[in-house]
């Protein structure tokens, strides 16, 4: 283990960095889990609710995530606008080809703590529809997918 | 008159199940009719058209347990294999996609089931880009955006939507895999979840 200067090891503690996840092939929620957690912080050992320890999650290839079952046609998205008559219910194959990133930035925002603390979360999560990024948001911290 | 046809040809059944059982593997099975390619030879004036013996795929020799009675018990694949093994399942198949016959891959009827299971989810996952259908002369399909998807159970165009999910007690869950594979080994220790 290389011994680092204390101001360094502050540094290295406290930054917030950026956590890569590719997308493709995976099924949505098993993203959003892992992507909640590295936005709340959970994943450090010096977690704190108060101390907005959490990182940036950036997802790419949100377009070609894949669901298990029948999920496609089964799973519905449903919306009040609070007029009457407003309810909607489209499936998840619907709400996909309207807008491909709705359905893991719906599964993440549901797997948030709900409180006040959530916007700014996800504020800080990136989405992408396929491979091209930014460059800014192009990573420091490459973390790959964990084989399940 | 009516039942006494339907006692014999019960025990007709009966016996023929009883020939094509245990007793096959140990008897030649009958000769099969080979593939064969046609082959035109011009000498001279005369026109020699043949048909030469071309080699079809057999079962390899030594399998590992060769008192089973299907090819899944005689690999000893009995609980092992998913819809993701491709290569196993490709050899039940025909080449357009649709299954072989009970009677000509020897397979016992549960097998044949989870095999033909394995198949459609795996036609439906596009594991098996090789074996689509064939389409009429100069047909040319829209192509439309693909969704990914695995371990679907029902087609997708014959699922309807789940409007009403339940209540906490009674919720409408939706279906992953198939209930035939419930009895498939677990490598990873975790349980195999059916309905999510």
């Amino acid at each position: 283990m290389v011994s680092l200067s204390r101001v360094l090891q502050q540094w290295a503690t406290f930054a917030r960095v950026r956590y890569l996840l590719d997308g493709k092939m995976q099924p949505p929620g098993r993203l959003a889990a892992l992507a909640s957690v590295r936005l709340q912080g959970l994943h450090k050992p010096v977690y704190h609710q108060l101390s907005d320890c959490g990182d940036h999650a950036v997802i790419m290839n949100t377009r070609h995530t894949a669901f298990s079952g029948n999920k496609w046609e089964h799973k519905v998205y449903s919306s009040h606008t609070g007029y009457l008559g407003r309810f909607k219910q489209v499936t998840a194959a619907q709400l996909h080809q309207k807008d491909p990133v709705a359905i893991v930035k719906l599964a993440i925002y549901g797997m948030l703590p709900e409180n006040l603390h959530r916007r700014t979360l996800i504020q800080r999560l990136h989405l992408f529809l396929d491979e091209d990024i930014p460059e800014e948001k192009s990573f420091l911290n490459h973390k790959k997918c964990p084989e399940v | 008159m009516a039942a006494l046809n339907v006692l014999v040809s019960g025990c007709g059944r009966f016996l023929r199940g009883l020939l094509t059982g245990p007793t096959v593997t140990s008897w030649a099975r009958p000769p099969a009719r080979w593939l064969r390619e046609v082959v035109e030879i011009q000498e001279g004036k005369t026109t020699i058209i043949e048909g030469r013996i071309t080699g079809t795929p057999r079962e390899s020799p030594n399998p590992p347990n060769p008192s089973g009675q299907c090819p899944i018990c005689r690999w000893n694949l009995k609980h092992k294999y998913s819809y993701e093994d491709v290569l196993l399942l490709s050899q039940f198949i025909r080449p357009h996609g649709g299954m072989l016959p009970r009677r000509v891959t020897g397979l016992c009827q549960e097998e044949h089931r989870k095999i033909e299971e394995c198949v459609k989810m795996a036609h439906r996952a596009g594991l098996l880009p090789n074996h689509r259908p064939k389409l009429p002369e100069g047909f040319v399909p829209k192509t439309r955006p693909r969704l990914n998807r695995y371990l679907t159970r029902w087609s997708p165009r014959s699922v309807k939507p789940i409007y009403n999910k339940g209540h906490r007690w009674n919720k409408v869950r939706m279906a992953v895999g198939s209930p035939l594979l419930k009895d498939n080994v677990s490598y990873t220790g975790r349980p195999l979840v059916l309905y999510h």
